[in-house]
């Protein structure tokens, strides 16, 4: 519960500041969302296995946002950063799909 | 989350049905909470974790990224929904070939700007080129007018009266008095109320003289523009207009004047063969 609030005040929070994104971060920002999404779909379907662990979170949260973000980099610098941050986007949204599906199986039985 | 998770779940889900009857033992032994999770399904545990809400470390933690997710999500989606930040989030090569583009509209656009002002300067001139020969014709016209008699004119000149008691003037002696005027340049001149043009002709009728066919009564006044200083002259030579004038006992008088006004008109004649050779 604590930690859907905090998604909802996170939002609320984004839209409500509507801080300036530097320069700098603006590049990865959107990858790192996705990457990010992907960890929470998983600690969701853990969360349903009953194999949730925070720390496993925690770790698979950053390490997924910070290799996404790397990722982007390293292709911005090699020269292919629209087709590598293409293939990120594709690979984080199969998982995502499907964790979703997991979590779809658990939560509607079907 | 991976492999391993998937692993773990199929197996979880095998094992499930088998571990079933035991749970329920256990639970009637005793129902501690550890026992108690792995039974669960997935919609408990999902229902378990929402209500009632606990503070824990775990929790906690969770929130506190999911708070960065949904901050980071709304910060990326407002940004990416302004509309006039549409160039913020492009990568540097679609940057890079937008300005290109852009540079090649300019480029396309100026050189349609010069050519369009070159065409306008051009119009400009040939616009200024015909006002310019309207404003020549016009001038030309008024000086030719002046000449064919068309138009009035005024300008320094000289005035001669002959009086003619005795009806002793003749035809010949005041076309000798014109061409005498027109030779010291005159240039405008008319007799009594007629204006003498190229085709201006003189007769004697009877004992008085007819100029274009119209008699004129003596006295006879000549008023002629051109320059004092060499009309009156030519016409006082010794042996000249003023003398033979006065040898037939007519008397002459002439007097200069800064401000003649020859204001006889004649209508302009379309010539019935002669065309201009010039277009």
């Amino acid at each position: 519960m604590i930690a859907v609030l905090g998604l909802v005040v996170g939002v609320v929070a984004g839209l409500l500041v509507r801080p300036e994104v530097p320069a700098v971060v603006e590049p990865y920002l959107p990858i790192a969302v996705v990457a990010a999404l992907d960890a929470v779909f998983g600690g969701l379907r853990a969360m349903l296995d009953g194999i949730f662990d925070d720390k496993v979170f925690v770790v698979s949260f950053l390490s997924n946002v910070v290799v996404a973000a790397l990722i982007v980099f390293l292709g911005d610098k090699l020269g292919v950063g629209a087709q590598l941050s293409t293939g990120v986007v594709v690979v984080l949204g199969i998982r995502i799909f499907s964790n979703a599906a997991a979590i779809r199986r658990h939560v509607f039985r079907a | 989350m991976s492999n391993h998770d998937e692993t773990a779940e199929n197996r979880l889900r095998k094992e499930l049905p088998e571990e079933v009857p035991a749970a329920e033992a256990s639970e009637a032994v005793d129902g501690a909470a550890e026992e108690q999770a792995p039974r669960l399904t997935g919609r408990q545990r999902l229902a378990k974790g929402l209500w009632p809400p606990r503070v824990t470390r775990a929790q906690l933690i969770v929130a506190l990224l999911l708070f960065g997710l949904g901050f980071g999500l709304a910060v990326q989606v407002a940004s990416n929904s302004d509309g006039d930040s549409a160039l913020r989030g492009a990568r540097q090569e679609d940057l890079v070939r937008i300005l290109d583009e852009l540079d090649d509209r300019t480029q396309r656009l100026e050189d349609e700007k010069q050519g369009l002002e070159k065409q306008r300067d051009e119009l400009e001139n040939s616009s200024n080129q015909a006002e310019e020969a309207r404003r020549q014709t016009v001038e030309k016209e008024r000086q030719l007018g002046i000449l064919a008699g068309t138009v009035a004119a005024q300008g320094p000149g000289i005035t001669m009266t002959i009086e003619d008691t005795k009806g002793t003037v003749e035809a010949d002696m005041l076309l000798d008095a014109i061409q005498e005027l027109r030779a010291a340049g005159a240039e405008a001149i008319q007799v009594n109320g007629v204006r003498v043009v190229a085709d201006t002709y003189l007769t004697d009728s009877g004992n008085s003289v007819s100029v274009d066919g119209n008699k004129i009564n003596a006295p006879v006044r000549f008023k002629v523009i051109g320059k004092p200083q060499d009309l009156e002259p030519a016409l006082n030579i010794p042996g000249g207009v003023v003398q033979t004038l006065e040898k037939e006992q007519a008397t002459v008088t002439i007097e200069r004047s800064d401000k003649i006004v020859v204001d006889a008109l004649r209508a302009a004649k379309r010539p019935d063969y002669a065309r201009s050779s010039s277009q």
